[in-house]
């Protein structure tokens, strides 16, 4: 993977700004040196050789391990920065606390207020927030070496906190359930480690600013003002990883109930289960499941246009040519794939390619598409329904088990 | 106040055993017929009822009833330490509140043991009507357990007239065992309709290999997609008895 591929596909998908990725990595800061070049007074950067329209930001992952309350806590962090100078005197700051050589995402022997108290020192316009915030390992409120809220994990430091980031496997109204995250904005990022397209742009945020710069783009954040933080783009939480609570080597997948019914145990080998994010919400929620925030920026759930192809060819590969065929069609003819996602008509598509192929992103746009939700790192589902007559319908699978609990035969 | 002691450790030992299997803390009630425990394994699938009379007691005192929470891992490692024919007596340590248990044989040995918070959960009798019950010996069930292992994680038990039928599909292989009434292995067989159930294999092994140290005879009682009922007829006096919930094929 480089800089100049991202690059080109964030163009395709349709994206304006990404982020670099992995600065506190001395070979790949290098590599951002020697690729992108940064813009004159905006605090971003672009590509140095060609023209291409995308900015990146400079920005990183670390993973903080430290002790709370006699627990251990694992906690992912992202770090956006203004300028390659400010990078070099985080790094700097950071070295002491873990080999930031060891790895793109480094782990760091410090406190999440440790952590956030280095970087601020080294400039009051750098930004950090919690990553994925709800994943079950390594996220601030995940169910196996989490925290109950926010300022428990940033302590003195929560003052500069102004955001977090969802993940996939939850959206803006999960979140919204928490009364105590009404400050933070909540913000959208794909963790891609990818440039193909069903991984890079996943999720994104939309603003509208008077200029675009790394400074209007944080404060839009900081202030989640919806005039300039208008949406974001987020994958249906189902389609996540981690939405419900389950157990991938069995293949048992339950919802919230269903779990608690099980008393959190695999029903099949008897070990814990993985947690999953919508159990977790339902967890620490003051809220009822309907539960609208006012005057925060909004939301679009889509998918990404390979998965959409994916389903209607019945495969699981979107790195085929026959998914790829009907997916340049589309990005050729109407310029990039989110205009094909969010905006371009029916009749238009199904000019393009078949006819299914636009029912299905029709469907998913208007959010009549099912999907099956993942569990326990097996991404969810589209289920497209009878009414798209798929190309080539996924070969019939051996019926699933499904365990049944002595509790249901108890009132029979 | 309660003292029961079991003259053969052996029993005792096989009883904790099977009872381990789903549990690891019992919360055992001591009424004046007996030693009584009912109990789910923490993820609510399967649940043992196990009655020991007092006459399976070489003594037994209860002079009011008690509820006992035991590690039931920690008392097994204590009863492995009785060997052959040595007895084995459970009572209250007025002074330190705890388990005491003595083992008694060519010399005696004390332990003491920290007791649990007892469970409140009363778990109720599941309300099935079971319209195949089938008699078999414990080995042979045991045998065609271990068969479909092989193959899946769990198994379709299939009754008829005649016959029992047990299948099982994995990604590879599949495997189906079919056990005749009045064979060795299937002493006797009632089918009021024909049945089948799903059910774990994991669980199912579990529970036989365990409980076939006390047991050879084993009756099954189920019907279509409800639990199983396997009572392990005992030696002596005293029910054992497992049920197991069923899985359930979707679409």
């Amino acid at each position: 993977m480089n800089l100049a591929e991202i690059a080109k596909y964030a163009k395709i998908k349709g994206l304006n700004l990404v982020g670099t990725g992995d600065f506190t990595h001395p070979l790949w800061l290098k590599e951002i040196r020697e690729t992108l070049s940064p813009e004159q007074d905006t605090g971003l950067l672009k590509l140095a050789k060609g023209d291409s329209p995308i900015r990146f930001m400079l920005q990183t992952e670390v993973c903080t391990i430290f002790d709370y309350q006699g627990e251990s806590k694992k906690v992912h962090h992202v770090i956006l920065a203004p300028s390659l100078e400010v990078v070099d005197q985080i790094n700097e700051r950071l070295k002491r606390f873990g080999d930031l050589a060891s790895d793109g995402r480094p782990i760091l022997d410090a406190t999440a207020p440790q952590l956030v108290e280095e970087v601020m020192a080294v400039s009051g316009d750098n930004m950090v927030f919690p990553a994925h915030a709800w994943t079950p390992w390594f996220s601030i409120f995940g169910a196996f070496s989490g925290f109950d809220t926010i300022e428990d994990c940033y302590q003195d430091m929560t003052k500069y906190i102004h955001a977090l980031e969802t993940g996939l496997s939850s959206d803006p109204p999960m979140n919204w359930r928490l009364s105590k995250l009404d400050r933070y904005a909540l913000v959208s990022n794909s963790d891609c480690h990818s440039f193909w397209p069903w991984r890079i742009g996943r999720e994104a945020n939309v603003f509208d600013l008077p200029d675009f710069t790394y400074n209007n783009v944080v404060s839009a954040v900081s202030d989640n003002d919806p005039e300039r933080f208008k949406f974001t783009i987020e994958t249906d939480p189902a389609y996540g990883k981690y939405h419900w609570t389950g157990h991938r080597n069995c293949k048992v997948s339950l919802s919230p109930p269903e779990a608690i019914k099980f008393g959190n145990v695999c029903p099949v080998c008897r070990r814990k289960l993985t947690k999953g994010v919508e159990q977790r919400v339902e967890e620490l929620a003051d809220r009822p499941a309907d539960y609208k925030q006012p005057n925060a920026p909004g939301f679009k759930r889509l998918l990404p246009l390979s998965e959409i192809i994916c389903a209607v060819l019945g495969t699981d590969s979107p790195a085929i040519q026959a998914v790829w065929k009907p997916y340049n069609a589309l990005v050729e003819k109407f310029g990039d794939e989110y205009t094909v996602l969010l905006d371009t008509p029916y009749e238009a598509m199904a000019l393009v390619v078949d006819a299914p192929f636009a029912q299905a992103i029709v469907k998913v746009r208007d959010g009549t598409a099912k999907v099956t939700p993942g569990y326990d790192g097996v991404y969810g589902q589209l289920v497209l329904g009878s009414d798209v007559p798929v190309v080539k319908p996924k070969p019939p699978q051996a019926p699933k088990v499904q365990q049944r609990s002595m509790s249901d035969f108890f009132g029979a | 106040m309660f003292k029961l002691k079991v003259s053969d450790a052996k029993l005792l030992r096989d009883m904790a055993t099977a009872i381990s299997i789903l549990v690891d803390e019992a919360t055992f009630k001591i009424e004046s017929d007996g030693l009584k425990l009912r109990a789910m394994d923490p993820s609510r699938v399967a649940m043992i009822d196990f009655e020991w009379p007092k006459s399976v007691f070489q003594e037994y005192e209860a002079t009011e009833p008690t509820k006992i929470c035991l590690n039931i891992s920690e008392l097994l490692k204590l009863l492995k330490r009785a060997g052959k024919d040595e007895s084995v007596e459970l009572g209250l340590d007025d002074k330190t509140g705890k388990l005491l248990v003595t083992i008694m044989g060519k010399y005696a040995r004390k332990f003491t043991m920290s007791m649990l918070e007892p469970s409140e959960e009363e778990v109720p009798t599941p309300k099935i009507s079971f319209n195949v019950k089938a008699k078999t010996t414990t080995s042979g069930l045991s045998q065609a357990i271990e068969d479909a292992q092989l193959v899946s994680d769990h198994v379709k038990i299939e009754a008829e007239t005649d016959k029992i039928t047990l299948s099982a599909t994995g990604d590879i292989m599949g495997a189906t065992i079919t056990i005749q009434k009045g064979t060795d292995a299937l002493l006797d067989l009632e089918v009021k309709e024909n049945a089948k159930a799903t059910f774990s294999l994991s669980y199912l092994s579990e529970i036989i290999k365990a409980a076939a140290a006390s047991s050879e005879i084993a009756t099954l009682e189920f019907s279509t997609d409800m639990p199983v009922k396997i009572d392990f007829q005992q030696a002596k006096e005293g029910k054992l008895t497992f049920f197991l919930a069923p899985r359930i094929e979707t679409e």
